[in-house]
């Protein structure tokens, strides 16, 4: 398979750390792409058409410090567009349009952590948001229907070290965390509270990113995890521990092929239509892997792969538009939209 | 201020810093053939000569078992006269080089030395003295990655051990700092630096090592305006 550069958008003036996509509710169909930088802004493009205009930037003064992190609310009612986006200013802000709206409007401002606030993300229900930070805290903040009010309703500390990135698993409430420790772990709801049933140790350094795979009628759940060590892992949850209250336990399925990144790998995404993992650090490569054979196998090859796809600058985001487009954010203040063709 | 305990045995002079004179890599070629390429007729002869002479005597310095050559005190006058050309002439060189990038971001091959002389005069934070005269960066201890490892890539790795002066510095982060920041603002993108302890040198080094080369660690702190006071002092002593 082949990549090709769609369109770049120079979009930010610093580094792009995150991006996300905003999906039709009914149709799935891709509408907006945001991104956040250490520009302090979030900028908000159009994915309706192959111009990706500028849709809007959002009021730079609520953030002080760099924008870690921006997540799209998905599920929300009458097509309403909500946003948040974490800062390393210690908050998280969030963002509203009605359609009937010209702007985004600051819904709420949430407060808690003690420093960077470094990943957010949205459950796959829309109901609850993670954030993460320095201070080694993961929160689970529960939001009314309108964004506007958010309850804390866990406070987790499992991690030794900062932690990098929260990610949901798409179709069930299951949060994964990645951290400087050099370990993910794995939480779901238990009763009134949220339960740390796993920690998935094996990365010999810190793990920057995790992406679930999707899939819900199928019978194994899976992870992929990226880190400093260079490698890629993809975990299977081997026993669910709802039986025996023991746990999760989850185990290294495989490992992705060696050798294809020679830096910290900062970013994975797995498409939740074709099962195809994507991958980017800071040597500045684009990877594309596929299973062999049946889905499961567990073996994985290189079907397509880019150096310096931000010219020299390391690339800190990867994610799956659609089943073959990607985008990516980097240290050059861009955002590049890729194709991926047999 | 702590007493001033110096683990590594000399501290130097200012004057005794190693400068470009006394290096032997050949990355000259390449800045003389740039120069050339932009003034065509221009001395070229002088040019040519001053650069195999300037190999000459470079070998003369490094290698005292070809001193004879110096032992002519004609041709050493000589040397020596042109050896000051050639560094008028790289500096004509370079500068012209900062010109092309704005305008082109093409630049040339970078040595060891330019990368000492962009750190060595950054400000020890707790003494009067540079991370040169300390010898906590020094230029054996600067690795460029050669062209030939990636060829697929344009970016280049860049490996700097330093050398805290004492196993316990509590400033080594603070000193990769400094020195992270002041390459950033002065280093095409395409060098990556990695900033390492050198191994053995501080109790805390995988630790160290760590934070100096996670990048989002390094954009935060350069967000606190606190630390980033301390390290614009540091760096003002840069040349």
């Amino acid at each position: 398979m082949k990549l090709t550069l769609k369109k770049s958008l120079g979009a930010h003036d610093g580094s792009v750390w995150s991006l996300s996509v905003k999906k039709n509710e009914i149709t799935g169909h891709p509408l907006l792409l945001a991104s956040g930088s250490s520009d302090k802004q979030v900028k908000i493009y159009s994915l309706t058409s192959d111009n990706y205009d500028l849709y809007e930037t959002l009021d730079s003064s609520v953030h002080r410090k760099t924008i870690s992190s921006v997540s799209w609310r998905p599920n929300t009612l009458n097509e309403q567009l909500i946003l948040a986006s974490s800062s390393f200013d210690t908050t998280t802000s969030i963002w509203g349009k009605e359609p009937t709206d010209s702007d985004f409007e600051l819904l709420a401002l949430i407060e808690g952590h003690e420093n960077e606030v470094k990943s957010c993300q949205w459950s796959h229900n829309g109901k609850y948001l993670a954030t993460c930070s320095r201070d080694k805290s993961v929160w689970i903040w529960e939001a009314d229907e309108y964004s506007e009010e958010f309850e804390c309703v866990a406070v987790l500390q499992e991690h030794d070290q900062d932690i990098k990135n929260v990610a949901w698993h798409p179709e069930q409430l299951m949060l994964a965390t990645s951290s400087y420790d050099d370990t993910v772990k794995i939480y779901i709801p238990y009763e009134d509270d949220w339960e740390c049933v796993s920690s998935l140790e094996g990365h010999e350094g810190t793990v920057w990113c995790s992406a679930f795979e999707a899939g819900l009628n199928t019978d194994s759940t899976r992870l992929v995890t990226c880190s400093d060590d260079s490698t890629l892992k993809i975990w299977e949850m081997i026993h669910d521990g709802t039986d025996d209250n023991e746990g999760q336990i989850w185990e290294v399925q495989s490992q992705l092929p060696d050798y294809v990144h020679s830096r910290q790998i900062y970013s994975c995404a797995w498409n939740d239509k074709n099962g195809l993992i994507t991958s980017t650090g800071a040597d500045g490569k684009l990877v594309v892997y596929k299973e062999k054979g049946q889905r499961g196998s567990g073996e994985w090859d290189v079907v397509a792969e880019l150096y310096d796809a931000h010219n020299e600058y390391e690339v800190n985001c990867v994610i799956w538009i659609n089943e073959n487009t990607l985008a990516t954010a980097g240290d050059d203040g861009s955002i590049n939209v890729w194709s991926l063709s047999d | 201020m702590s007493d001033f305990i110096n683990e590594n045995p000399n501290v130097l002079d200012e004057a005794q810093l190693p400068t470009r004179n006394q290096d032997n890599d050949n990355d000259h070629y390449d800045v003389f053939q740039f120069q050339q390429s932009q003034h065509d007729n221009n001395g070229l002869c002088s040019l040519m000569a001053s650069k195999r002479l300037s190999y000459i005597l470079q070998d003369a310095q490094n290698d005292n078992t070809s001193s004879s050559i110096l032992e002519d005190i004609d041709s050493m006058s000589q040397l020596i006269h042109l050896q000051s050309d050639f560094k008028n002439q790289r500096q004509a060189s370079m500068d012209l080089d900062i010109s092309m990038e704005d305008e082109t971001e093409e630049r040339q091959k970078i040595d060891p030395q330019e990368i000492y002389d962009l750190i060595a005069h950054i400000s020890d934070p707790e003494h009067p003295m540079s991370l040169g005269q300390l010898s906590i960066v020094k230029l054996e201890d600067i690795k460029i990655s050669d062209e030939t490892d990636s060829p697929e890539t344009r970016m280049k790795d860049l490996v700097i051990q330093i050398t805290p002066t004492i196993t316990h510095c509590s400033l080594a982060t603070l000193i990769g700092l400094g020195i992270r920041v002041r390459l950033d603002r002065a280093l095409h993108p395409k060098y990556r630096p990695t900033i390492i302890l050198k191994p053995g040198t501080h109790q805390s080094e995988n630790q160290v090592n760590k934070q100096l080369n996670d990048k989002e660690r390094v954009a935060a702190a350069c967000e606190n305006e606190q630390l980033l006071n301390v390290i614009r002092k540091m760096l003002s002593t840069c040349k």
